[in-house]
């Protein structure tokens, strides 16, 4: 393996450099500017933020773990009725956004609510002080509505992680009436469940709508409570850098988790596992632990919306958001082919080309996913503007165009592509690489003819949740975007920032629907060529 | 052929110029543009000038500080004062001379070297749930602090503009300790986490949870109006208190909405234009008629809607000490955990 300065590492290099560099500018304008913030922060509210995003972390990585894995595991293993639907259905959660599953829930579960108002009917109960309730919106509330729609990303590659495991394990597991899913499956499947969590607490901490909206005091929630309220950006840059902190520590120890452990595949044998026959009683437990977060995280947020439209239907400007679907659609879709290709480009290089150092760079380069969005929107400002004074580059044509967006979305959801390639290339055997040395092909015929058909699976499922995310995304869209140009999202969050939900929940709908046809593809083509690629392999 | 060639280029050339005649100035806004719309199309209606907008909460003052010379911008307009002085700190905004501005304009509610100027007037009021609470019982934001309300109260989180314009506004009026003792006595009469937009509370009054909040005046009328039923339904009960109106106060708190031409813009004869429309008779009413907002012009009457609902008599202080004092509300809304 070549493992120093090459042409394959030095580009790759620099590029990570150029994806850090937004996140470098947050941290310069951090220890730049004025320092004596910190002593006020300290001993006033940053140990309460601490605390609540340590809390919410927590809360959230517990459920969606719970979700994910147990919903995974029922799918992949038992043979019950429905299960061909809930294998897809179970990813559906995915397109909505947390910040509108925050609107959709406020709605149902406040005091003025239909549930609450249903309770009261029932058990003819007059106010609020005739029963208690809990309040939505509380750490609780947050915890349950991030959950559900968040589970999705370790559903997504644990299943993937289950269906590439060789049938052979299970059955060995089997003969000496072992218990396959503690002591197979779940340590196999490792790197898939610690990569989808590692995105799912990226994904809570930098969550900004439904801490905003719940009022849960958060890093995150401080970081803007310090810039707009004390017009302190450096404070904020601060603040953010704890939550930097915490994200480096996550990835630090998912690092060295796997550093001395093998997850690939020494022998390649049948892997059409049969599944297996269940009594009626475990028929229905399975079907439960599958109806449960499709529920929470998409029936009951659908139905809301779906009743908005209906009660706003003239108030609704369908046109305009017909356009608005065409080109967020396609800002989603040539960013996620973008993010990809430097996905696919990076984690290949890292894995057969890159000494350590250039790893951790490499690796460094995926953080921006855990910065609130708005502060890494204005990291790539100040970056961009740096750029423009010192050297020739003329901001306007860059900010207001598209480029900057997919530059922007690459430093976002970086982690996401990496997090899919990586746990691919992770169950391909080193040999393979070094066989296709030996017979003096080039590295980059080998990668093309072996590693990406290997891994053509992971690249799909990361282009795809890359899709899905860019399609949510707001704050930065919102910050960066041309004159006159909406996407959904935006659409979505100026209406609904007023509360005006029902002139924003068509908008919101189309959110869901346009990343539902990805959603139900990728559930077929992992299944599919998972099982396909095994035959295939010797 | 040749011919073909002649009228292609003819036709770009039609398109060029006219290109040339319509002017267009690019909008930064930090107001969605659903609620300054029906100004800008008044506006193109009647000038022929076009307006292009990118509407953003927070962030926009970071991108054209980045965009530096080469932005497009050419104005931007935004709501709170302390949001507006920002641009002005950062020195984005171009010093423009306008008398027609400085006579529209009440000085205490523009910037003394011409770079923002207000164009609405919002005041933060008290709303009580009137079978509930006895008005003649608060007749000052200060009452609010008092031990008897425990328990009554609601309020959105403190670090919102809204909220934290006002507890300056206490620093101007009593100092940072008196200012700091009514904050705690404040969150100490909460009867729920701070939460919420200022909407949520007058829902909470009509659920019971509490029988008094603070609100900015517009959600008033735009809940009186709503086109959802149950929401006509909330206000009902519902009393607004103008505070701090006894003959030696200082009049209600109000905050501002407002704009600046943008220190590089290309177009500031347009720009100042759009600012001088929108203080203007038609557009000053219409601040009124789309949000309940007050007039900034002098010369304009406020809307008799927003004469129903009670004449007060506002703060006269500079508004710009409101936004020279936020920090230092943001610290004292962090210690007292409001």
């Amino acid at each position: 393996m070549s493992s120093s300065w090459n042409i394959w590492s030095v580009p790759v290099v620099i590029i990570s450099l150029i994806i850090i560099a937004p996140v470098l500018a947050i941290f310069y304008s951090a220890f730049l500017g004025d320092t004596s913030l910190w002593s006020h922060l300290f001993s006033t509210v940053l140990p309460r933020y601490t605390f609540n995003t340590l809390t919410l972390m927590f809360g959230v990585g517990s459920l969606s773990l719970f979700f994910g894995i147990s919903s995974a595991w029922v799918v992949t293993r038992y043979n019950f009725p429905l299960k061909f639907l809930f294998e897809w259905a179970l990813l559906l959660p995915a397109a909505v956004p947390a910040y509108i599953i925050a609107y959709t829930y406020t709605d149902i579960f406040e005091y003025a609510g239909p549930f609450q108002g249903m309770l009261r009917d029932i058990f003819g109960w007059s106010s609020a002080n005739d029963y208690w309730f809990p309040n939505i919106r509380s750490m609780g509330g947050a915890i349950l509505v991030m959950s559900s729609v968040l589970y999705p990303y370790i559903y997504l590659m644990t299943r993937a992680s289950f269906l590439t495991i060789p049938a052979s394990f299970y059955q060995t597991s089997q003969i000496h009436g072992r218990n396959t899913f503690w002591l197979v499956a779940l340590p196999l499947a490792r790197p898939g469940i610690v990569a989808g969590l590692a995105l799912v607490l990226m994904e809570t901490i930098s969550d900004f709508g439904t801490v905003d909206y719940f009022a849960l005091e958060t890093l995150t929630l401080g970081v803007f409570n310090v810039w707009m309220g004390m017009n302190s950006l450096s404070g904020a840059a601060q603040i953010s850098s704890v939550l930097f902190l915490i994200v480096v520590v996550l990835l630090t120890m998912e690092y060295l988790a796997r550093r001395n452990q093998r997850f690939h595949e020494k022998s390649s044998g049948q892997n059409n596992l049969e599944e297996e026959n269940i009594s009626n009683f475990k028929k229905i437990e399975c079907i439960c632990i599958c109806l449960l977060p499709i529920i929470l995280g998409f029936i009951i947020p659908v139905s809301v919306l779906c009743n908005f439209v209906f009660s706003g239907f003239s108030i609704i400007n369908f046109s305009e958001i017909i356009q608005t679907t065409v080109s967020s659609i396609s800002l989603a879709f040539f960013g996620a082919i973008f993010v990809m290709g430097v996905s696919l480009l990076m984690i290949i290089v890292s894995s057969y080309k890159s000494n350590s150092f250039q790893k951790s760079i490499i690796f460094l380069a995926s953080c921006g996913y855990a910065f609130p969005g708005t502060i890494l929107a204005v990291g790539i400002v100040v970056f961009v503007g740096w750029l423009n004074d010192n050297i020739y580059f003329h901001f306007s044509y860059f900010a207001g165009g598209f480029l900057i967006l997919i530059f922007a979305y690459t430093t976002r959801f970086l982690a996401v592509g990496n997090g899919a390639i990586r746990s691919g290339i992770l169950r391909v055997h080193p040999n393979l690489m070094d066989a296709n040395k030996t017979m003096g092909i080039s590295f980059f015929i080998g990668i093309r003819k072996l590693i990406i058909p290997l891994i053509y699976t992971n690249i799909l499922v990361g282009g795809i949740l890359v899709f899905v995310d860019i399609l949510k995304e707001l704050p930065i869209t919102l910050l960066l975007r041309p004159f006159n140009f909406e996407t959904l999202a935006t659409y979505v969050y100026q209406y609904a920032s007023d509360e005006l939900l029902e002139e924003s929940s068509f908008a919101a709908l189309i959110i869901i629907l346009a990343g539902l046809g990805p959603v139900i593809f990728l559930s077929n083509t992992i299944k599919n060529i998972s099982r396909k690629k095994e035959s295939n392999i010797v | 052929m040749i011919k073909k060639y002649t009228l292609i280029l003819l036709g770009f050339i039609i398109l060029y110029s006219n290109n040339l005649i319509s002017k267009e100035i690019n909008i930064y806004s930090h107001r969605q543009p659903f609620l300054i719309n029906p100004f800008l199309e008044a506006f193109t209606a009647e000038t022929g000038i076009k307006t292009n907008i990118v509407y953003s909460k927070t962030g926009l003052a970071e991108r054209l500080q980045a965009e530096g010379a080469n932005s497009p911008a050419d104005i931007i307009l935004t709501v709170d004062i302390a949001r507006l002085y920002i641009y002005r700190d950062k020195d984005l905004l171009a010093s423009i001379d306008s008398p027609l501005l400085e006579a529209n304009i009440p000085h205490y509610l523009r910037s003394e070297d011409n770079t923002w100027f207000g164009l609405s007037k919002r005041a933060r009021v008290i709303v009580i749930n009137k079978n509930k609470v006895n008005a003649e019982e608060i007749k000052r934001m200060e009452d609010l602090a008092h031990p008897k309300w425990k328990g009554k109260i609601c309020s959105r989180p403190g670090s919102h503009v809204y909220n934290r314009a006002l507890m300056a506004s206490i620093i101007a009026a009593n100092g940072e300790v008196e200012a700091e003792k009514w904050a705690n006595g404040l969150v100490a009469n909460l009867a729920r986490r701070p939460q919420g937009n200022d909407r949520a509370q007058v829902k909470a009054i009509f659920e019971g949870q509490c029988d008094i909040a603070i609100i900015n005046n517009y959600y008033f009328g735009k809940l009186k109006f709503s086109e959802d039923p149950k929401q006509r339904e909330w206000v009902k009960n519902l009393k607004l208190i103008f505070p701090n109106q006894e003959v030696d106060d200082r009049g209600s708190h109000v905050n501002i909405s407002g704009g600046g031409v943008v220190k590089f813009s290309k177009n500031k004869k347009e720009a100042i234009a759009l600012l001088e429309y929108l203080t203007n008779k038609t557009a000053q009413q219409l601040y009124g008629e789309i949000n309940f907002e007050y007039p900034v012009n002098p010369n304009v009457e406020s809307s008799d809607e927003l004469e129903s609902w009670g004449v007060f008599r506002e703060d006269k202080l500079p508004i710009i000490n409101i936004a020279k004092l936020a920090p230092l509300a943001q610290k004292i809304i962090d210690r007292s955990g409001w």
